[in-house]
């Protein structure tokens, strides 16, 4: 069943000179499992295709995931020309993407 | 345990906050962290109108609100706020002031307006043991301003790599201020948000804290709100400051009936060099927003965008078109799609420029032609870069006022 994915993943995202950062996390075990298979880096680039250059680390501790999108932000926050310079609501932009969740995670 | 609290998660954040810190509860130290790699270019340009300035004047309001509060609860303050000028702010208040210097490198950088090493923890804990109640500071690693007071306080060693680690979490979970107990949280419909308090780590001697925050304030501390918190401008797990390198991937949160519990932080030595803020001007910008309602929308832009590049140029010009227009729409606002362009350019004649040519269309441009806000004079830009020294090539100081 495709559904927002904020509506069992949280996220927060920032800057960091010209990249952005942008962690996500889930609240089961059972979902951070369904989480660490499916969002990918190919599977980030496909939902935000302005990613280009993407690095991906796993944080199963935290049930989370971190994203690093280099260069997203140019030269960093004061010349970037980008809607959101310091990536501030790219993870609620991800959040809001549409994707099918697993039934039972609902 | 020492009681640490935060109070500010950058310059321009809740004016009241310290004083909120300071009358809701206990507290051992405050921390403030008032500098982004943005703020050190805002100080950079204070800083060429007037050298005496350079630091975040906020604080120093603060502080005259406070700093007698602050004594007379013994409470230390501990402080980012010296930006590019500590000893200058350090000199404006009347206590036993502390200040750390040496992480300026702009004799090493002469072509940049700002360049500064991020220092750690050691000569924070430095003023805090000769006696200092206030402390203030330049560029030092946000986590820094909680390590230092806890070092200083437990008598913790160089190479307490763990304990260091463990204060190193709490610190990246305080330096943000409120969003580590709510703010700018995905599950924000799930707690009451409206004014959330700041965050306070009590932290034990060997590293590990506890994350709360004052009775009675708003907001919460949640695994969830501790965790999001933890993922602010990280990047590899291996988490690398000046004093420690923190493991994120040994981080163990449990939820305790006042906020959160954080154990299990492993730490390893730090890399051998140090991370430098690097801001040159990058040039000047200047923006607009034109308003493109009904039909013809692809048009209109392309009308307006070639009409703007024939009387300036095209060069350095950056456009994007929002489709926040729906068709058929029942109110003028949701008619209407934006068209945000700005200009990048080295001539600060040409970013000026670009406001009267942009206006200069009024009439003569698309059917309905407005702007969201007329376009100003243009402003200096700044470009960020980040550079690595070795440890040696910086000599960082306490001085106790």
């Amino acid at each position: 069943m495709k559904r927002p994915l904020g509506t069992i993943v949280g996220a927060r995202s920032g800057d960091k000179g010209g990249d952005a950062n942008l962690g996500v996390w889930v609240r089961s075990d059972k979902a951070y499992e369904w989480l660490n298979g499916f969002l990918t880096t190919e599977k980030l680039k496909e939902l935000l295709p302005e990613a280009t250059e993407v690095s991906r680390y796993e944080l199963p501790n935290l049930k989370a995931l971190n994203f690093v999108l280099h260069g997203l932000l140019g030269d960093g926050v004061a010349s970037s020309t980008r809607f959101d310079p310091q990536a501030k609501a790219l993870g609620e932009w991800l959040r809001g993407r549409e994707v099918e969740i697993p039934e039972e995670l609902l | 345990m020492i009681r640490i609290g935060n109070a500010s998660g950058f310059y321009g954040d809740r004016l009241s906050a310290m004083r909120e810190q300071l009358e809701g509860g206990h507290l051992d130290v405050l921390t403030g962290d008032y500098l982004a790699e943005l703020t050190m270019l805002i100080l950079g340009r204070d800083r060429m109108k007037d050298s005496s300035l350079g630091y975040a004047k906020t604080f120093l309001r603060q502080m005259e609100d406070c700093l007698a509060l602050a004594l007379d609860q013994g409470v230390k303050i501990v402080v980012n706020a010296g930006g590019l000028n500590p000893e200058g702010l350090a000199r404006k208040l009347d206590a036993k002031v502390g200040y750390v210097t040496g992480d300026d490198l702009k004799a090493r950088f002469p072509e940049a307006l700002t360049a500064n090493a991020y220092l750690g923890a050691w000569e924070i804990a430095e003023c805090v043991n000769l006696g200092a109640q206030v402390v203030v500071t330049g560029r030092v690693t946000d986590a820094s301003l909680v390590v230092g007071p806890a070092a200083a306080h437990f008598g913790w060693a160089r190479d307490d790599w763990d304990r260091l680690a463990g204060a190193t979490v709490a610190g990246h979970v305080l330096e943000c201020g409120t969003q580590a107990t709510g703010g700018n949280y995905s599950f924000f419909t799930e707690i009451d948000v409206t004014r959330p308090g700041f965050p306070i780590a009590e932290i034990d001697e060997d590293g590990s804290c506890l994350i709360t925050k004052h009775d009675g304030t708003g907001g919460a501390v949640t695994t969830d709100t501790v965790t999001a918190q933890l993922l602010y401008e990280i990047g590899a797990p291996e988490y690398l400051g000046p004093d420690v390198t923190t493991h994120f991937d040994t981080i163990r949160l449990e939820e305790h009936e006042r906020g959160v519990r954080i154990s299990g932080v492993k730490g390893s030595p730090p890399p051998d060099t140090l991370k430098v803020c690097l801001n040159t001007l990058g040039g000047f910008r200047n923006s607009t927003t034109f308003v493109l309602t009904g039909l013809d929308v692809d048009a209109k832009a392309e009308l307006v965008q070639r009409q703007l590049h024939d009387a300036i140029g095209a060069e350095g010009l950056t456009w994007t078109l929002a489709r926040t227009d729906q068709r058929d729409a029942a109110t003028e606002e949701q008619a209407s799609a934006l068209l945000h362009v700005t200009i990048k350019t080295a001539d600060p004649k040409r970013a000026k420029g670009f406001s009267r040519a942009a206006i200069e269309l009024a009439l003569a441009s698309y059917p309905g032609f407005h702007v969201t806000a007329p376009p100003g004079d243009g402003t200096p830009f700044g470009v960020y870069k980040a550079a690595y020294v070795n440890r040696d090539e910086v000599s960082a100081k306490a001085v106790l006022l």
